[in-house]
């Protein structure tokens, strides 16, 4: 067990201290401070620019305004020089000027642009607010006639928000889960194949099987990616929940979040569920693959090579399940849902189109442990012939010899 | 003690081993002769459990399995190391992978260094080293384990003769301190200094085996070494007995006797009861002795 450990720790850490590694679990975080920042400084220099001020002789009614549309306006100008000077500077788009007499109210927006709709209704909905109190006020009525006169409309709006969400957060999860298997998986089956074809490469195995055998180094060998992968996995968690904290709390990000609440619990509650099992040993079983055909590689030249198998596998898997999206019911979804590395793709389907039952979602982990139980058995009895011939002959004559190596 | 009975090891139609057996006490050298193909390279497979074989092979009475590695020490033909490693990460994996605590092996690297000469420091990436230099340093994971068993594939090939000579002394320290030596070379100079014991496979086969001595005197002392002024290349060939006449060197000579037992006559003849620089008998050398072994027919 000693042995075996020893194995795995150097493995780990010698992928860990790699730069490749660091940017690989830096790089998502990277992209999303770079786009909450892009985001921020287009929120901070649009959040100026787009108030207003708002001047009035009488301010009362200038007092009324800001304090209900608080941030559209820039309070501190309040007289038309500065409000000139301002818009000369771009801090507001322009100004609108309230007046009123004895019988109507009116208000002049004055700037170099248009102003924004949504500044416009709010403008227009306070002046027919100010019309109506003025015309109430005028007209003198019993407040019998005043209240009838104020009954407002009723406007009903009924959406089955419930099911529209659900089915964009599906589709939503299905994207997120299927690029994060077939990214985590394209990366490690390529670094696996290329660590093991180089060390083959390298000839160091005689060295090595004289300390240890062939078996408990190749297992070694796969626990010590893993180990790597989990890491990766633990960083992504981690530092998507802090996003998404530090999310809830940043001001210009803050109403998103808030808004699509119910859509973020459910991509969140689709995403960190069984089917991260699914990713996880999904992963593993392709990295058995890629070592496997790491250890088929004659030189350490062609240790890129070595994960082609495992890479063009796992694109077909990812681009199997392309015309499923909408469509998780089919036959060959089912079929393939528990067929080992593409179950990895497809049972996180059904799950998240919640058309799959419990005992379903068991059988086709427990096939997919089965799985790789069996390659890692088979392949830790064969390694030492893999990694111990390395004469330059065609593939399968490679083979074909190291599964006979005896 | 390392014991091998009755190996064979069959490779498709060809037979790379055929009933070999001998034993390395603990403290001794074996040396493991062949030409290229005989099956030494075979033979270290099968001890390390690299290979499926029939027959015996055991360590101290015991099968070699995984607990046994611990006390061997295996340098392979191909010279091997982890490049990105430092050399002070590759000693220490290895010894680890051999039971020892990286605590142990770290203050011993330096020692080790300047046992061997290497040029470069603990911190110097393998990949930096010249490839001489990472030689020495796998001659190093070799040995720093303190092994009870000691493998050693080619081990002189590429060396210069300062790091012979240094490889030699290490060798030599392993064998005081009773490790049983086992090792493989093409170079019988080596051999001759090295062995207690020698073993020569043919076609998988052993065509020589004991204690060096006694295998060279297996072969006669019919090579006679003169060194004379008297005599020259034409009344020496013309000497009874005589096949061959070479010369070696101004007035030393190299006579081969097809009858051993003729020494004292040809004394009595060359010297005439005078001073003769050089008279010296003996058994034909381990080099010669594998040209002829290795250019007999197959048996």
């Amino acid at each position: 067990m000693r042995k075996l450990w020893i194995i795995t720790v150097e493995t780990f850490l010698r992928q860990i201290k790699s730069w490749s590694f660091l940017a690989l679990v830096i790089a998502p975080f990277l992209i999303l401070v770079l786009s909450f920042g892009l985001g921020y400084i287009n929120y901070s220099s649009g959040e100026s620019s787009n108030k207003i001020a708002v001047i009035s002789e009488h301010s009362a009614l200038r007092k009324q305004f800001i304090q209900q549309n608080k941030d559209e306006v820039k309070a501190s100008v309040d007289s038309v020089k500065e409000a000139k000077k301002a818009v000369a500077e771009n801090q507001i788009t322009g100004y609108v000027i309230f007046d009123t007499t004895a019988t109507r109210v009116s208000a002049t927006f004055r700037g170099g642009q248009t102003p924004e709709v949504q500044i416009k209704n709010q403008v227009n909905s306070f002046i027919v607010q100010q019309q109506q109190q003025l015309n109430l006020a005028n007209a003198k009525l019993s407040p019998d006639q005043a209240k009838a006169l104020q009954q407002q409309p009723q406007y009903n709006e009924i959406v089955h928000k419930k099911t529209g969400r659900a089915k964009i957060a599906r589709l939503i999860s299905f994207w997120i889960m299927v690029v994060m298997v077939y990214m985590i998986l394209i990366t490690y089956s390529s670094i696996t194949a290329t660590e093991i074809a180089s060390e083959k490469g390298t000839k160091i195995m005689k060295i090595i099987f004289s300390s240890t055998t062939a078996g408990k180094y190749f297992v070694g060998k796969i626990l010590g990616v893993l180990l790597v992968i989990l890491t990766q996995l633990v960083a992504y968690v981690v530092g998507g929940w802090s996003s998404y904290l530090v999310a809830q709390h940043m001001s210009f990000t803050k109403g998103f979040v808030n808004s699509n609440q119910d859509l973020i619990s459910q991509v969140l509650s689709n995403l960190l569920s069984i089917n991260l099992v699914f990713l996880f040993l999904g992963v593993i079983l392709y990295t058995i693959l890629s070592a496997f055909s790491g250890a088929l590689v004659a030189k350490a030249e062609d240790a890129t090579k070595a994960a082609q198998p495992a890479t063009y596998l796992g694109m077909i898997a990812f681009f199997a399940t392309f015309p499923f999206q909408n469509n998780a019911d089919v036959m060959i979804v089912k079929i393939m849902s528990y067929v080992p590395f593409f179950s990895s793709y497809f049972m996180p389907l059904r799950i998240i189109d919640q058309s799959v039952n419990g005992w379903e979602v068991a059988i086709s982990l427990l096939i997919l442990i089965g799985s790789i139980i069996l390659m890692v058995q088979y392949i830790s009895r064969i390694y030492e012939g893999l990694m111990l011939q390395t004469d330059d002959t065609s593939f399968w004559k490679r083979f074909k010899r190291g599964i006979s190596y005896q | 003690m390392l014991e091998i009975k009755h190996l064979s090891k069959q490779f498709g139609d060809l037979q790379a081993l055929n009933d070999v057996s001998f034993s390395v006490q603990s403290g001794q050298i074996m040396g493991l002769i062949g030409q290229n193909g005989a099956g030494k390279s075979t033979s270290f497979h099968s001890i390390l459990n690299f290979l499926k074989y029939d027959g015996q092979i055991s360590w101290n009475d015991a099968p070699i399995t995984e607990t046994v590695f611990n006390e061997i020490g295996y340098l392979p033909e191909e010279r091997s190391l982890m490049p990105k490693l430092t050399v002070e990460q590759q000693i220490i994996y290895l010894a680890r992978l051999k039971g020892k605590a990286a605590k142990e092996i770290r203050p011993k690297i330096d020692v080790w260094l300047d046992k061997f000469a290497v040029k470069g420091k603990r911190t110097d990436k393998i990949k930096d080293l010249s490839k001489g230099n990472q030689q020495k340093i796998q001659l190093i994971c070799t040995l720093i384990h303190q092994p009870k068993l000691l493998i050693l594939d080619e081990p002189f090939s590429g060396l210069d003769p300062v790091n012979v000579d240094l490889l030699e002394q290490a060798i030599f320290e392993a064998k005081k301190q009773g490790t049983a030596i086992i090792f493989s070379s093409h170079d019988m100079g080596n051999v001759e200094t090295l062995c207690d014991q020698l073993i020569m496979l043919k076609a998988g086969r052993v065509v020589l085996s004991g204690r060096i001595e006694d295998v060279r005197s297996q072969f006669g002392k019919n090579h006679l070494f003169v060194t004379t002024n008297s005599w020259d290349y034409d009344r020496l060939i013309k000497l009874a007995h005589v096949t061959a006449v070479e010369r070696l060197a101004d007035h030393r000579y190299l006579l081969k006797l097809d009858d051993p037992a003729v020494g004292p006559d040809l004394f009595q003849q060359l010297t005439n009861g005078k001073y003769v620089e050089e008279f010296s008998q003996q058994a034909p050398t381990l080099d010669e002795i594998f040209k002829l072994k290795a250019g007999e027919p197959n048996a």
